[in-house]
């Protein structure tokens, strides 16, 4: 039956060659659109470690001064970044599974074999979770263990930066100079750029070229090196400070952690630890403000730190819009053109074809139409993201923000079959609800 | 002669409603999405035509960091300022602790009040020299430059207040609503209350960008490099800029082994990045537009066309007893207009309603209603056109189909 139906659909296609085209061509221009809209907005608003998001918690704990709250605009956030004493003190906490502070430092690197000039490189100086948290791959090699402090300083190096000093060979167990003191490298990342950059949103979380993350050092060389963070640094209590010491102690918060939390019983555990060291804390004078210990997921981080930006959300919404109009022009098309084949089907009602049997008839009509449209904008979507890809490089902004992933597709594909069979179920319908009669005696 | 003419065409349309409204309401979502876009589209074409207020063109910046925790750093910079500007064909040069246009920067608030409640204004701030006006092509509208002597030498200390300071037109009149700020004492906004007197106005220019470009600027007299790094900012004779920063570039790369040269970049190409996501959208857009117009009046000439050929006969007929071609061109450009008359209606509404939720969501300025008229009148012309070519062949009926039985 179902070959009789597709056969019957696509003479009735054929019959009307440019009509097919119109409906064709407009799903596929609506699906492309919201393709490439929905693909910059998921790279922009997707959570790029979305398996991790149940177990991957922010920590946040308001330690801001008691005249305003840290963001006027939004009083009940708890500032996103950590002072030295309190993320130091969290640390020492074994609950989590794994955690991680860190910052960003600006630096050279020297002292590659062969290497003419200094290369300036953003460095994230973190704790040895931090790649195994993340999931972060690597080419060679892996992150430091144990003792931050080793004999000789152990880093981590992007691919990119490998790929420039030692030619992309495998480096483990070389030597380079980070600001002039002797560091081992112990790993060599696989190009690893998560878009967007969650674990560290304070500091962009589009980095532009000019701050993506280069290598990777332990936490404790930036204070036994005495380096101030190069990453946002918020104090409440201004003035100049003092010495080194005297910044470690502030109230100025500069650090990023993050927790791992297998369940929700360590996070509850987590959760009460945080809140009993502030609240021993605040016995001692600090914390003017209410209780504000914040535990945060990835995508609901992503949020609260207004991530995404509006022109992506206003464009996306433009581009639903289009499809909506693509869809009720195809409505409008399919209605007219079942409408105009109504004798016909007044002919087969009348040999014994069952309103039912009318319907899936047509319905295999709209099913083909939205197919062609599908696999059409499919291949649209992909020629329009490239051009935008094309964009984003010749602007050199922001890396590579908009792929075509496999998720992406499936997306579409589920996007377009939906849409479509619902713009058809209506015509479908209302002509297999037409009394035979009426067309039967008329011509 | 037209109101005979309404009843019979609107009993025509009362018999194919459902295609009737699906236009009217494809050329609601039309109108409201074409309205707004072009609306934003014009406020990112202004943003585009800002003026910098710099001489962008014929300036570029170098960055410099120190290599190690040790190097003097004020003294590099005095070398590097020396040499550059002894380069034949440099105008000026200077340092400062941020680049326009670029994320290189620094921001603060400042306010009229001392204390963390008083009312304060974002600025973007720059660390500069006395030398730094004459490079950037930036005027002093009233009071004065710093001097030589105000220039605060190098310190540790991270960003603070200095006893004079020099601000924008823009930012002048945002803290005292006559501008009339010089002699007068402002306060960063998380400082202990140091006064710091403003001691000039400056044209308005755009400093570092965080977000959209502004022109609140605050400049502080102090040597830039308290954070490790500092921007040397050159300015060229024209054309002379990328063989100039090149030159410069080689020499300073290799002239001083305790700090290293980061970054050289004209300044063009941080404006063209700033304005790249403008015209994305701009592009994006109009290219939405375009398509949601064209399917729009493809619906239009679809239902038209249907319209034409279910009633051939009763336009035969029609011309059977009289009537004329342009009776019947009439008829259906009528029917049209009565269907984009009820989608144009709806469509301000949404028009409307998508422009609040824009200016409330967005903090866009309200929609003009100078656009929504236009639209209104585009949207009646375009659909029209895409109905008369159905209605001329209408029109092309013969009265002799009248007497044929299909």
């Amino acid at each position: 039956m179902l070959q009789y139906y597709i056969r019957l659909a696509l003479k009735s296609l054929r019959r009307t060659p440019g009509l097919t085209a119109l409906m064709v061509g407009a799903i596929a221009l609506g699906i492309a659109a919201c393709i490439v809209t929905l693909t910059v907005y998921h790279a922009m608003s997707g959570n790029p470690i979305w398996w991790k998001n149940k177990v991957l918690y922010a920590v946040t704990m308001d330690s801001w001064g008691a005249d305003s709250p840290h963001d006027p605009q939004h009083p009940t956030l708890a500032p996103p970044q950590l002072t030295y004493m309190d993320a130091t003190a969290l640390m020492r906490s074994d609950i989590p599974k794994r955690k991680v502070i860190m910052t960003q430092e600006l630096g050279t690197l020297t002292g590659a074999p062969g290497q003419s000039m200094p290369m300036h490189v953003m460095a994230r100086a973190t704790t040895q979770d931090f790649f195994s948290m993340f999931d972060v791959p690597f080419q060679y090699g892996g992150g430091w263990h144990g003792a931050d402090l080793a004999a000789l300083p152990e880093i981590v190096l992007s691919q990119e930066v490998n790929d420039s000093l030692f030619g992309g060979s495998d480096s483990v167990g070389r030597t380079i100079l980070w600001n002039n003191i002797r560091f081992r490298v112990v790993g060599v990342l696989r190009h690893w750029a998560p878009l967007p950059r969650f674990y560290d949103v304070v500091d962009g979380a589009f980095a532009t070229p000019e701050d993506t993350d280069q290598v990777f050092v332990p936490f404790s060389w930036v204070t036994t090196l005495r380096a101030m963070p190069d990453g946002n640094t918020d104090c409440h209590i201004h003035g100049p400070v003092a010495n080194y010491q005297a910044f470690l102690t502030s109230e100025c918060i500069w650090i990023e952690m993050w927790v791992e939390l297998p369940n929700a019983a360590r996070r509850e555990r987590f959760q009460a630890y945080m809140d009993a060291y502030w609240a021993a804390q605040r016995r001692e004078g600090r914390f003017p403000r209410p209780l504000n210990n914040h535990l945060t997921n990835v995508s609901q981080w992503l949020m609260i730190n207004g991530v995404v930006s509006s022109d992506s959300r206003i464009l996306l919404r433009v581009a639903f819009a289009f499809l909506v109009v693509c869809l009720i022009n195809t409505v409008g098309i399919l209605l007219t053109k079942f409408l105009r084949a109504a004798p016909t089907v007044g002919v087969r009602r009348a040999l014994g074809a069952s309103r039912r049997q009318i319907f899936t008839q047509h319905l295999v009509e709209v099913a083909m139409v939205s197919m062609a449209g599908a696999l059409l904008g499919l291949a649209l979507g992909a020629a329009g993201l490239s051009g935008v890809q094309a964009i984003y490089a010749q602007d050199n902004a922001y890396g590579m923000l908009a792929h075509f992933d496999p998720l992406g597709v499936a997306w579409a594909l589920a996007l377009a079959a939906l849409s479509t069979l619902a713009a058809g179920l209506y015509p479908a319908w209302s002509i297999g609800r037409l009394p035979p009669a009426g067309y039967l005696k008329s011509r | 002669m037209m109101s005979p003419n309404v009843r019979p065409v609107l009993s025509a349309l009362l018999r194919n409603r459902t295609g009737a409204l699906l236009v009217a309401l494809e050329i609601a979502i039309a109108l409201a999405v074409m309205v707004n876009a072009a609306w934003i589209v014009a406020q990112r074409i202004h943003e585009m035509q800002k003026p910098s207020g710099l001489d962008i063109r014929d300036t570029f910046a170098i960055g410099v960091s120190a290599l190690t925790s040790h190097s003097d750093l004020g003294a590099a910079q005095r070398a590097d300022l020396a040499y550059l500007r002894s380069l034949p064909g440099v105008i000026a040069a200077a340092a400062t602790s941020s680049v326009p246009f670029s994320h290189f920067g620094q921001g603060d608030s400042v306010a009229r009040d001392p204390g963390p409640r008083a009312p304060a204004i974002d600025e973007r701030s720059m660390q500069v020299d006395e030398a730094a006006l004459a490079t950037l092509g930036v005027r002093i509208l009233a009071g004065r430059n710093f001097t030589a002597a105000e220039i605060q030498p190098l310190s540790s200390r991270m960003f603070a207040a200095s006893p004079e300071v020099l601000i924008t037109e823009s930012l002048a009149r945002k803290l005292f609503s006559d501008g009339n700020a010089v002699g007068k004492p402002i306060y960063l906004s998380d400082d202990n209350g140091t006064p710091m007197t403003v001691v000039g106005i400056t044209s308005d220019f755009v400093a570092s960008v965080w977000g959209k470009p502004s022109y609140d600027t605050a400049l502080y007299p102090q040597t830039p490099g308290s954070y490790g790094n500092y921007f040397c900012l050159v300015r060229t004779r024209p054309g002379d800029t990328v063989a100039l920063m090149n030159t410069a570039l080689r020499h300073l790369a290799t002239s001083n082994p305790d700090r290293v040269v980061f970054l050289a970049q004209t300044l063009q190409y941080y404006r063209q990045r700033v304005d790249a996501e403008n015209r994305d959208m701009v592009i994006f857009l109009a290219l939405v537009t375009a398509l949601i117009l064209s399917v729009t009046c493809l619906g239009i000439f679809g239902l038209t066309a249907f319209n034409v050929s279910a009633r051939t006969k009763q336009i035969g007929t029609l011309r059977a007893v009289g009537a004329r071609k342009r009776d019947v061109v009439a008829h259906f450009l009528i029917e049209n207009a009565i269907v984009l008359f009820a989608g144009a209606l709806a469509g301000c509404t949404l028009a409307l309603a998508v422009g609040y939720w824009l200016s409330d969501q967005y903090q866009l300025p309200r929609l003009d209603l100078h656009y929504l008229a236009i639209g209104v009148v585009g949207v009646a012309v375009l659909g029209q056109l895409a109905a008369w070519q159905p209605a001329r062949r209408a029109a092309s009926v013969p009265p002799s189909v009248a007497t044929r039985t299909v």
